[in-house]
């Protein structure tokens, strides 16, 4: 059959901030090329034009739904270099801060996958549930989306009394509502037809393309950096990783919605043991001594990660940023082959890929 | 736009101009001239109805335009106002229950009471709309299609049966009209695609073109099983058979083929692929604007209206129900329970809505080929068994 | 026939939300309630106070002219700019210079609260900013030192039924 060359543009409701090349034989994929770029802003240049404190708003807007994983790294790099510790109770709530952000993330992804996939109703129920997570997080932090709750030192402000009752009832409501999203989305037949067996990623390929995150634990690949590379509290902290061995994006939407019950159980074991204390210290001013150093952590989508030069000044000498999704960008031309048209924004949309990230 | 002003053009525009107007008006005093023969009678009537009404309709019913006349039937009662009526209130009743199904309000503020006037609002803002053909497609082509389309929904109304007597027209054949005019539309779909020259409502039309292979054929499979038992084409005359015993009970499985056919024909969610929204944006609908996407709509909805109004006839008795209002008010009984039986059916549609996500197409022709194919096959073959044994007696069929 | 009972299974869960109650409210006619009175800072303890970060208030008995919020919110988004007020007379003010905020450019970090060291400017938990043209988005100082209207009934809060979430 002939081949014709269609360009899924950033005008299209079915693709992020970019653009994917595809050509198409009849109604088969045999070549795609993602062709990010369009939302560069050069954030990590800025940054160095900004001192400590002022970085903090500035870098959380790229992964703007999942703030407190994109600034978590930073933080711990900044008091790596700078040689202090952090009180009990500020990196109880700074977990508890990350795991509510990655519910958050999680529960955009599993909207979004739904509107691909015609199915408008699982596009309005994660996103009318995620109302009450953000309540929650409003009641922390002060701010809805982004917060600019953490800085070097510690967190700004205490929780209220009232957050543990209200985390409580939330997370009641949203286990019965996780059994709900499984009857009527997840063990549908027509998307179990539709996604098993489809944007297949063998093991050896995730292993060699360097992939990060919840695509990573659906090859069949047992890896977290919560577990392997562990960083604040979370050795403290009992939980599971689920891991799944069919490497397609059935498996891929599954491991969301185990990770979101893992999260809740870690939020209701960091608020029962939760320490008494001050919530930052009483730093005079941030001053960085010169060095380099580098930190990461998981992020919702999956590995985050900064290195840090500082030459002792008010600002940061280099910021380099590492995304999840610029990580997992790589994978596009492997997965997309043999896939119907028809399939594409769901197979890309299932190795979580936010535009906005991977182009900082 | 910068078309050379000569003298000739100008005496061309002007000859069209001059023979249009002549057209029109000798159509419109025509028609006012048989209506009306001369003014003094028309005072005579519009003074007289005012003391006593049923003089103007003893007028109406020389003229021919009387309660039991043709025009009244096509026009008004189950013709074209009923089920364009129908078609506003199940756009209104479909994104309101849709919305309460996802947790949100729908329609509120058009209207007073709920937001009842929503569709009407909606068509007041397409007239004002700018109805644009992009410049390298075929213009009168493309704007043809949606007339076309809502035509053929519009044809499919003549043979439904509403009750005893209202019907617009019986003929021995009913059945073979309706497969006749539901295999147009998928042509016409393929055309108005075609027509707009652009890449996406390319492969929308090719898909919709795809669906009409996947389903026409157990929807005549499952037909034959009905008119297999009754033995006539005439919708009328199946819905007689149908005063002891509903065609349901005794075809299950041929029912539910034609719904899951009926479903895939109106190519709604879960089969919407000519259209699919978040894929190639908006399919073949992409380039039409205005006034003939708005027509484009009301064809779906009243398609929807007739094959649903069809499902009842063929299989849920068509107008039989007990008597609920009193005694001589035969006829509205009959109105009632076919009105109630079909938006039933369409209530059914919607749910199924609600709760899917959308097929592929390889998936849609395995299941029209392999196991709707299949089930309509052991369908017929039940249907012969009945027919041939005592069973029939037993139905009353 | 299993394709049947899961079909059957996701019309049935469908279904069930159709009886619980809806989740959104009525905008204009009902209103979101916040509680507490906006964020604040203690620069004793160097730690912030639990609140909304919504709209700003200047207290002009306590501010000092001594543009420390300028400076923090010169890397941020450049939103406040020091004007001068010469009919205010304030004894800590020597120059009269007070704070002006341009609501089109600022984010509602609170970092400016934080860099207050006199406790003269605080957030609070207006919201609703909008206006037609960018001019009347310019608080000057005596605009900011109005304190915040109260929220018009009825209100509504995040209520948790038995199985569903509503606002009431």
């Amino acid at each position: 059959m002939s081949k014709l060359s269609l360009s899924v543009g950033p005008q299209h409701p079915g693709s992020g901030h970019m653009r994917i090349i595809l050509t198409l034989s009849g109604d088969y994929i045999i070549e795609a090329i993602p062709d990010p770029g369009y939302v560069h802003r050069g954030e990590e240049k800025l940054a160095e034009y900004r001192n400590y404190i002022q970085n903090i708003p500035h870098l959380e807007r790229p992964v703007v739904l999942d703030a407190t994983g994109a600034i978590f790294p930073y933080v711990l790099a900044v008091e790596d270099l700078m040689n202090i510790i952090v009180p009990e109770r500020a990196q109880f709530i700074r977990v508890i801060m990350a795991e509510l952000n990655r519910i958050i993330s999680h529960l955009y992804y599993m909207a979004i996958y739904g509107i691909f996939m015609g199915h408008s109703t699982m596009f309005m129920w994660p996103v009318g549930d995620r109302e009450v997570f953000i309540d929650l997080a409003n009641t922390i932090a002060g701010q809805r989306v982004t917060y600019a709750f953490l800085v070097p030192g510690g967190v700004r402000n205490d929780m209220p009394e009232k957050v543990k009752e209200q985390a409580d009832k939330a997370c009641n409501y949203f286990e019965k509502r996780l059994i709900e999203y499984e009857h009527i989305f997840m063990n549908n037949p027509l998307f179990e037809k539709r996604t098993k067996g489809v944007g297949i990623l063998p093991k050896q390929d995730a292993i060699r393309l360097g992939v990060v995150g919840p695509t990573l634990r659906a090859s069949g690949i047992k890896s977290d950096v919560r577990k392997d590379d562990t960083y604040s509290i979370y050795n403290q902290l009992d939980f599971e990783i689920p891991v799944s061995n069919a490497c397609d994006s059935w498996s891929r939407a599954w491991i969301h919605m185990e990770e979101m019950r893992q999260s809740m159980s870690i939020i209701k074991q960091c608020l029962k043991r939760i320490p008494t204390g001050p919530v930052k210290l009483n730093l005079k001013q941030i001053k960085v001594p010169p060095g380099e150093s580098y930190s990461r952590v998981e992020a919702a989508r999956g590995s985050l990660s900064y290195y840090l030069i500082s030459d002792g000044g008010k600002v940061p000498y280099r910021v380099r940023i590492m995304t999840p999704s610029f990580r997992n960008l790589i994978t596009i031309p492997y997965i997309m082959k043999g896939v119907m048209l028809a399939d594409m924004p769901p197979t890309y949309w299932g190795i979580d890929y936010w535009p906005v990230e991977a182009d900082r | 736009m910068s078309k050379i002003q000569t003298f000739s053009s100008f005496v061309k525009r002007l000859i069209i101009i001059i023979v249009g107007l002549l057209i029109t008006l000798t159509l419109l005093f025509s028609l006012l001239a048989y209506f009306v023969p001369s003014v003094k009678e028309l005072q005579d009537i519009l003074l007289s109805s005012f003391g006593n009404p049923s003089l103007m309709l003893n007028y109406l019913d020389q003229k021919g335009l009387g309660l039991n006349s043709l025009f009244f039937k096509v026009v008004v009662f189950p013709g074209f106002t009923w089920a364009a009526l129908i078609a506003a209130e199940i756009i209104w009743f479909e994104r309101k229950f849709l919305a309460k199904m996802q947790m949100r309000v729908g329609p509120l503020y058009a209207g007073k009471i709920a937001g009842l006037l929503q569709p009407i609002a909606d068509v007041i803002k397409l007239v004002f709309k700018e109805i644009i053909a992009p410049s390298s497609s075929d213009k009168w082509f493309f704007l043809s299609i949606p007339i076309i389309i809502t035509s053929i929904a519009a044809a499919l109304l003549a043979v439904l049966p509403v009750s005893e007597g209202w019907i617009i027209m019986r003929s021995d054949v009913s059945v073979l009209i309706i497969f006749a005019l539901v295999g147009f539309v998928p042509i016409a779909v393929l055309l108005g695609g075609w027509a707009s020259n652009s890449k996406y409502p390319f492969i929308g039309a090719l898909r919709g073109l795809h669906q009409m292979i996947a389903f026409e054929i157990p929807m005549l499979i499952s037909t034959l099983g009905v008119v297999l038992l009754t033995g006539t084409l005439d919708l009328v005359n199946i819905v007689y058979a149908q005063s002891n015993i509903w065609f349901i009970l005794l075809m299950p499985i041929g029912a539910f083929v034609f719904f899951t056919c009926m479903i895939i024909e109106l190519e709604r969610i879960p089969f919407d692929l000519p259209e699919a929204e978040s894929e190639i944006a908006s399919g073949y609908l992409t380039e039409y604007t205005s006034m003939a996407f708005g027509n484009l709509q009301l064809g779906v909805y009243i398609r929807f209206y007739a094959m649903a109004g069809v499902f009842t006839t063929m299989f849920l008795g068509g107008w039989y129900g007990p008597q609920i209002l009193p005694n001589g008010f035969e006829i509205a009984n009959q109105v009632i329970w076919f009105t109630i039986k079909t938006l039933l059916v369409m209530i059914l549609a919607i749910v199924l809505r609600g709760v899917n996500p959308r097929v592929r197409i390889d998936l849609l022709l395995r299941m029209g080929w392999s196991s709707l194919l299949i089930l309509s096959f052991v369908n017929l073959f039940l249907v012969i068994l009945i027919l041939q044994t005592e069973l029939s007696q037993i139905f009353g069929v | 026939m299993v394709f049947i009972i899961k079909l059957l299974s996701s019309i049935i869960s469908g279904m069930n939300q159709v009886f619980k109650r809806r989740m959104t409210f009525r905008y204009p006619d009902q209103r979101l309630f916040i509680e507490g009175d906006g964020y604040k800072y203690d620069p004793k303890t160097g730690i912030g106070i639990n609140g909304y970060r919504g709209r700003h208030i200047l207290y002009l008995e306590k501010c000092t002219g001594c543009s420390l919020c300028v400076m923090m919110c010169q890397g941020i988004s450049q939103a406040i700019e020091m004007k001068n007020l010469p009919n205010k007379q304030i004894t800590v003010n020597k120059k009269s210079m007070f704070p002006q905020i341009d609501y089109s450019k600022c984010v509602y970090c609170g970092f400016c609260v934080d860099a207050c060291p006199f406790e003269a400017l605080f957030e609070t938990n207006e919201y609703e900013l909008v206006s037609y043209d960018r001019e009347s988005l310019l608080f000057t100082p005596e605009q900011l030192a109005i304190p915040p209207k109260k929220r018009p009934e009825p209100t509504v809060n995040l209520k948790y039924g038995d199985s569903d979430v509503y606002h009431g």
